[in-house]
C-alpha cells in the first residue's frame, strides 16, 4: 500500500481540479469494480459486489482533493497573485516551491529579503493578498503564456520514508483514505460495498453532499486523516492524537457526533484483534461525515483516520504502521457488518 | 599550587575589572612563576606565560578581567554616577555591594523615580556613605573602578557560588594545569588576558604577538539546567568539561572539537558539548589572528553569569584541568 | 560556462558557515583547470593562484564566499531537534520547511508547525522565532541523541530549478552563483595574457564574520580586490530604490568601500564591451567581505561587483542566468591590462 500511497501523493489534485487523481484511480482500479460513474461535482463512485447482497448498506468514503492554491491575478511584471484553496496557515507557504497549471510550471512563493524588513515588520507575516509566486516571467504576457488566471497550484514535496520509518509527503490528507479504499477494491468482499472517492472536501465537504444524496447508504465510513500535534511545546489533550499509536476512531469532531454504536463496534473490534487504536483527545476538525450524516433522512456515520502531523502543509508526516493498522481495522468492520446481515 | 577553592578565594580578593587588571596580574604572576619558563606582559596588560616544548604553538587564553563599574561623576550629597565595564545589567546589580581597590565600599541604588522594569544604567547611583561631594572626593577619584563585593562559598561538596567565577575559575583551572603539565608536547602559551569583557581586546594583541598554530579559550559557558530555561545554553553543572562548539563570536573548528573529545575519551574525562548563544569569548578574536588559527574552547558550565552570585561545579573544573593537561602533553599535530 | 550544471554541483554540496569542507572540495575541483596552484587556508578557504610571470606585478584578488546560511543542532526533546542559526537565517521561511541534517549519514527533517486548533486568531500573523521551532526527524529521543549530537550542522536541501527560460532558483545561490562567475572569469582569461598575479578566493564564514576572507587576505597580501557577492533583486513588495531588477546586468558598487578608480574602471569596461550595468550606492558598510578586506594590514583597494538575487537567505534564492554571463564578461575585461592601467598610488 505504501507504493500506491507514494504515487497518489505525488499526483496533483487541488479541490476543483481532481482530474489526475480521478483518472489514475479509475484506470488502475476501475476494472475491480462492477460499476463506475462520475458526477457533476467530479466524484468517482464505484460499486463492487460481494458474497452477500447489500446494495446501499455500506459506503466507504475518502476525498481525492488536496489543499493548494489558485491564481487570482497576474501583475504587470509577471508575478502571480493567488488565494489558498482549503484552509492553509499561510506561514507554511513562504519559501516553498509550487507547480502550476496543466503544464506543472515551477514557481516559488517568495517575500522580500528579510534584510529589507524593519524590526516591526519582522514579527508579522504579510497577508495572503501580499504574497506572490515567481515563475521567472518577465511580464504579464510572458506569465499568461505559461499559467492562465484560475490556474491551480500544488505544493511540492518528495514522498519518501525518513527517520525511523516515518513517511513524509504532501496530500496524505486524503490520499491515505483513497489508498485504503483502492486496496479494498482489489479484494474479495463479504458483501456489496460502494466506494465514493469524493471531490472538493477541503472547500466544505462539497462532493460528499452530492455523493451521499445519490447513493443514500445506510452506513458510511469515512477514511480520513486527522491532526496529530504530538510535538514538544504542545501539552496534554491539545496533542489530540499521536503517531504510531494506531488508527484514530472518532466519537466526535467539530462537525459531527459519530454514531455511538459504530464507534463502540470499531473500538471493540480493535481491542479484540490486538490492533492499536486511539481517539481524538480534543474536539476539533471536520470531514465528509458531516455532509453525509444529515443527508435526506439521515445516515449512520463513523470515521477511521490516520494520525498525521502538519496537515494542510507541503510536508505532512505519518507512520506506515498506522496506515496498515487502519486498513486492517476497516476490513474487520466490513466483515463484521456483513456478518450481521441475514 | 593551592586547591581550586583556595585559588578562587585568592583571586577573588584581588582587584581586576576590565582595564584595571594590575593587581590581578601581579597575583597570577606570583602564582605562576614556579611553573613558567618565561613570563612577559604586553601593552594591553596581558600576562603571557611560556612553557617551552618542541612542537606546534598551542595557546590557551583565560581572561583575568572581570566586569565592574567605573566612577564618572560626583553627585550632590556624595553619591556617585558610574559607567559599566563589560556586560553589567542594571536589574542584576541593584542593591548589591561593591568595593574599590583602596578598600572603599558602597551599595548600588536607583533613582527613586526610576521604574524597576525599565531600569537603565543611567538610573543607577553608588552610595559610599559619603554624605557630601567633598567627602566622596576624599574617598574615591573619577575613573576609579569598583567590583562586586562577595567571597566564594561552597554549597555542599561540589558547588561553589561566588562573584566572578567568570573568569576566575578559568584562571584557577589554567594555573592548576600549568603545575600539572610535566612533559609539554607542544610549545605552550598560557595567556591571562585583559579586557575580554569589553570586546576580547587583550586576546587580540596577545594572539598576534604569539602567532599560535592552535588556540583554546578557557572561559565559563551558560547552562540549560534552571527552571524555565529557554535553552540558550546546552550544558548542565556536574556533567563534565564543556567542549565549545560555538558561541556568539566563533564557530569552533571541527578538527579542534574532534581532537579535544578524542583526548578526553583517551583519559576518561567527562565532557559535554556547549553552544552559547548569548555571549562570546577570547576564541572569537584568536581564530581571526593573522592567517587564521584553528581554535576551540574548553569551558566551565556556570549559572547566573554576570550576576554577583555565579555558580559552578568544581568537579567540572577538575575535568577541565585534566583535559587541558592532557592536551598539553600530546602533540597537536599527532593523529 | 554551463552555469546550470556548475551551479547544480556547487549548490548540491553542503557548506553552512563554519562547515564548508564539502563545498570547498567541489569548488577546488572546479577551479583547478584555470589556475596554476590550488591551496586551502587555515580556515578552509579555497585559494587558486595564477601568476602572470611579470616581475614586480601587483596582485589582484577576486573573492566570492562559499558558505551558505544554515543551522546548528543544539539538543533534542522527545526526539525532535532544537536548533539555532548559522548566519542570518530568515525564520519566516522555516515553518514546515525541509532541512538536511549533516550527520553521518545525513538525515532529512521537517520543521514542525502547529496546527490551527491550538492557535489563537492573532497567531497566524506572527512570525515564529527560531527558538520556538523544532525539527522533526522521525526519531526516538535515544536515536536523536545518538545520531545527532549537539553541534551537528544542517542546511536547506540542495538543487536548483529553472524558472521561466533563464531564472534559476535554489539554496546557496548566495554566494555560489558568484563563485561560478569567478570560475567563468578565470576561464575567459585562461587564454589571455595577464599583467597582474590573479588569485581566486572561495572564502568561508562570510555569513558570520568574514573570518575566511580576513585571514586568507592576511597571507595573500593583495593590492587590489574585487568582491563578487549578491545584492537584493526586485520583488513586488520591496521598495524600488533598494533593489535591482534581474536581467538588467551586474551591479557596480559606489561609495567609501569601493575605490573610486575601481568603480570607474568597471563602468568604463562595461561601456566598452556593451554590457548594461546598474549602480548601487552604499554610504558605509557594504555588507560584503570588502568591508573587512579594505582594512587588512596596510589596506587594500576594494570594489564591489554584485549580482541581483531575489529572496536572499531563503531556500528559493533566484537569479538570472544572463546576469551571470554578463558579470563574468565584465570582470574579465576589468582584469585584462589592469597592471598597466591601474593608477599609481
Amino acid at each position: 500500500m505504501m507504493d500506491l500511497l507514494k504515487t497518489l501523493c505525488m499526483l496533483n489534485g487541488v479541490s476543483g481540479d481532481e482530474g489526475k487523481v480521478r483518472d489514475y484511480l479509475f484506470s488502475q482500479f476501475g476494472s475491480h469494480a462492477d460499476t463506475c460513474r462520475t458526477d457533476a461535482l467530479g466524484n468517482l463512485i464505484m460499486t463492487k459486489k460481494g458474497a452477500k447482497l447489500a446494495p446501499n448498506h455500506l459506503m466507504l468514503c475518502a476525498h481525492m482533493d488536496e489543499v493548494g492554491l489558485i491564481v487570482t491575478h497576474i501583475t504587470e511584471d509577471g508575478y502571480l497573485k493567488f488565494q489558498f484553496v482549503g484552509g492553509v496557515d499561510r506561514r507554511v507557504a513562504i519559501g516553498k516551491q509550487v507547480r502550476l497549471g496543466t503544464e506543472q510550471i515551477p514557481g516559488v512563493i517568495g517575500l522580500k529579503a528579510y534584510h529589507l524588513v524593519s524590526k516591526e515588520e519582522e514579527k508579522k507575516i504579510p497577508k495572503t493578498e501580499s504574497f506572490y509566486i515567481d515563475i521567472g516571467a518577465k511580464s504579464r504576457q510572458d506569465a499568461e503564456d505559461l499559467v492562465p488566471l484560475g490556474g491551480y497550484g500544488s505544493f511540492v514535496c518528495e514522498a519518501e520514508l525518513f527517520g525511523q520509518g516515518l513517511f513524509k509527503a504532501k496530500a496524505i490528507d486524503d490520499r491515505f483514505g483513497c489508498a485504503v479504499m483502492a486496496r479494498l477494491l482489489m479484494e474479495d468482499l463479504p458483501m456489496d460495498v460502494t466506494f465514493a472517492f469524493t471531490a472538493q472536501e477541503e472547500v466544505g465537504t462539497r462532493g460528499a453532499f452530492a455523493a451521499a444524496f445519490s447513493v443514500t447508504p445506510e452506513i458510511a465510513l469515512v477514511l480520513e486523516t486527522t491532526t496529530a500535534a504530538d510535538i514538544p511545546s504542545v501539552e496534554g489533550s491539545r496533542r489530540v492524537c499521536a503517531l504510531k499509536k494506531g488508527p484514530v476512531i472518532s466519537y466526535m469532531d467539530g462537525a459531527a457526533i459519530y454514531d455511538r454504536a459504530l464507534f463502540e463496534t470499531l473500538r471493540t473490534l480493535a481491542q479484540e484483534h490486538g490492533i492499536p487504536w486511539q481517539t481524538k483527545e480534543y474536539v476539533a476538525g471536520g470531514n465528509d461525515a458531516s455532509a453525509i450524516q444529515r443527508t435526506k433522512a439521515g445516515v449512520r456515520v463513523a470515521a477511521v483516520s490516520a494520525p498525521i502531523r502538519y496537515l494542510h502543509a507541503p510536508a505532512s508526516v505519518g507512520s506506515p504502521e498506522d496506515f496498515q493498522h487502519s486498513l486492517t481495522l476497516v476490513r474487520l468492520l466490513i466483515h463484521y457488518l456483513a456478518a450481521q446481515l441475514p | 599550587m593551592m586547591s581550586l577553592f583556595d585559588l578562587l578565594t585568592t583571586l577573588n580578593a584581588c582587584h581586576g575589572p576590565s582595564g584595571d587588571e594590575q593587581e590581578m596580574r601581579e597575583k597570577i604572576t606570583q602564582l605562576a612563576s614556579s611553573y613558567a619558563d618565561e613570563m612577559s606582559s604586553d601593552p594591553m596588560g596581558n600576562l603571557i606565560v611560556h612553557r617551552k616544548g618542541i612542537g606546534p604553538k598551542l595557546m590557551f587564553s583565560a581572561h583575568m578581567d572581570s566586569i565592574g563599574l567605573i566612577v564618572t561623576h560626583f553627585e550632590a550629597r556624595g553619591y556617585l554616577r558610574f559607567g559599566k565595564l563589560g556586560g553589567v545589567s542594571p536589574q542584576e546589580v541593584l542593591y548589591h555591594r561593591v568595593r574599590f581597590k583602596n578598600g572603599t565600599r558602597g551599595v548600588i541604588l536607583k533613582d527613586e523615580k526610576a521604574e524597576f522594569a525599565k531600569l537603565k544604567m543611567d538610573d543607577l547611583l553608588l552610595d559610599i556613605g559619603a554624605d557630601s561631594e567633598e567627602n566622596a572626593k576624599a574617598m574615591v577619584c573619577l575613573g576609579d573602578t569598583a567590583i562586586y563585593d562577595g567571597t566564594p562559598h561552597m554549597l555542599g561538596a561540589e558547588y561553589v557560588v561566588s562573584p566572578y567565577l567568570d573568569n576566575h575559575i578559568s584562571c584557577a583551572v589554567l594555573l592548576e594545569a600549568l603545575e600539572r603539565v610535566k612533559r609539554p608536547a607542544n610549545d605552550l602559551y598560557f595567556v591571562f588576558s585583559t579586557q575580554e569583557e569589553v570586546g576580547l581586546r587583550g586576546a587580540k594583541t596577545a594572539s598576534y604577538a604569539i602567532a599560535p598554530d592552535y588556540g583554546i579559550a578557557v572561559d565559563v559557558t551558560s547552562t540549560d539546567d534552571v527552571p524555565g530555561s529557554d535553552h540558550s545554553g546546552t550544558t548542565r553543572l556536574g556533567k563534565g568539561a564543556a567542549v565549545k562548539i560555538m558561541d556568539s563570536t566563533v564557530i569552533c573548528h571541527p578538527q579542534m572539537i574532534a581532537r579535544i573529545e578524542r583526548t578526553a575519551k583517551e583519559h576518561s574525562i567527562s565532557t559535554q558539548r556547549e553552544v552559547m548563544r548569548g555571549g562570546g569569548t577570547d576564541a572569537g578574536t584568536i581564530h581571526l589572528t593573522r592567517g587564521g588559527v584553528l581554535t576551540g574552547g574548553i569551558s566551565i558550565p556556570c549559572r547566573y553569569i554576570h550576576t554577583p552570585a555565579e555558580m559552578a561545579s568544581l568537579t567540572d573544573a577538575r575535568f577541565c584541568v585534566s583535559l587541558i593537561t592532557a592536551l598539553c602533553e600530546r602533540s597537536m599535530e599527532e593523529g | 560556462m554551463d552555469y546550470p550544471s556548475v551551479l547544480s554541483k556547487l549548490c548540491t554540496a553542503s557548506g553552512p558557515s563554519g562547515f564548508e569542507q564539502a563545498v570547498a572540495g567541489t569548488a577546488a575541483t572546479l577551479l583547478s583547470p584555470y589556475v596554476d596552484e590550488i591551496t586551502t587556508s587555515r580556515l578552509g578557504s579555497v585559494i587558486g593562484i595564477r601568476k602572470c610571470g611579470k616581475p614586480g606585478a601587483k596582485t589582484l584578488l577576486l573573492d566570492a564566499h562559499l558558505d551558505e546560511i544554515g543551522f546548528l543542532m543544539t539538543g533534542a526533546e522527545e526526539g525532535f531537534l532544537r536548533f539555532t542559526s548559522l548566519g542570518g537565517v530568515d525564520s519566516r521561511m522555516l515553518p514546515n520547511a525541509e532541512l538536511l541534517v549533516l550527520s553521518d549519514p545525513p538525515i532529512t527533517g521537517v520543521v514542525s508547525c502547529l496546527p490551527p486548533h491550538i492557535q489563537r486568531q492573532g497567531d497566524f500573523d506572527k512570525a515564529i522565532p527560531i527558538k520556538e521551532l523544532y525539527l522533526d526527524v522521525g526519531l526516538t529521543q535515544e536515536e536523536a541523541e545518538r545520531r545527532v549530537p549537539i553541534g551537528t550542522p544542517a542546511a536547506y536541501p540542495g538543487g536548483c530549478i529553472l524558472l521561466g527560460s533563464d531564472r534559476l532558483s535554489g539554496k546557496a545561490l548566495d554566494d555560489r552563483s558568484c563563485f561560478a562567475v569567478l570560475l567563468h572569469t578565470a576561464q575567459l582569461l585562461k587564454q589571455k595574457e595577464l599583467d597582474v598575479d590573479l588569485i581566486v578566493l572561495g572564502s568561508t564564514r562570510e555569513e558570520v564574520n568574514s573570518a575566511g576572507a580576513i585571514t586568507a587576505a592576511w597571507d595573500l597580501i593583495p593590492d587590489f580586490c574585487v568582491v563578487v557577492d549578491v545584492t537584493h533583486g526586485d520583488t513586488p513588495d520591496s521598495p524600488a530604490e533598494k533593489v535591482f531588477p534581474l536581467g538588467k546586468g551586474p551591479v557596480v558598487g559606489v561609495g567609501p568601500n569601493c575605490a573610486q578608480w575601481m568603480s570607474q574602471r568597471l563602468f568604463e569596461k562595461a561601456n566598452a564591451i556593451h554590457i548594461p550595468v546598474q549602480t548601487e550606492v552604499m554610504a558605509g558598510n557594504s555588507g560584503t567581505n570588502a568591508w573587512a578586506l579594505q582594512i587588512s594590514r596596510e589596506g587594500i583597494a576594494t570594489a564591489n561587483l554584485s549580482l541581483p538575487l531575489r529572496y536572499m537567505h531563503s531556500p528559493i534564492e533566484t537569479i538570472c542566468l544572463g546576469d551571470l554571463e554578463q558579470t563574468a564578461q565584465l570582470l574579465a575585461a576589468f582584469c585584462e591590462n589592469l597592471g598597466k592601467e591601474a593608477p599609481a598610488l
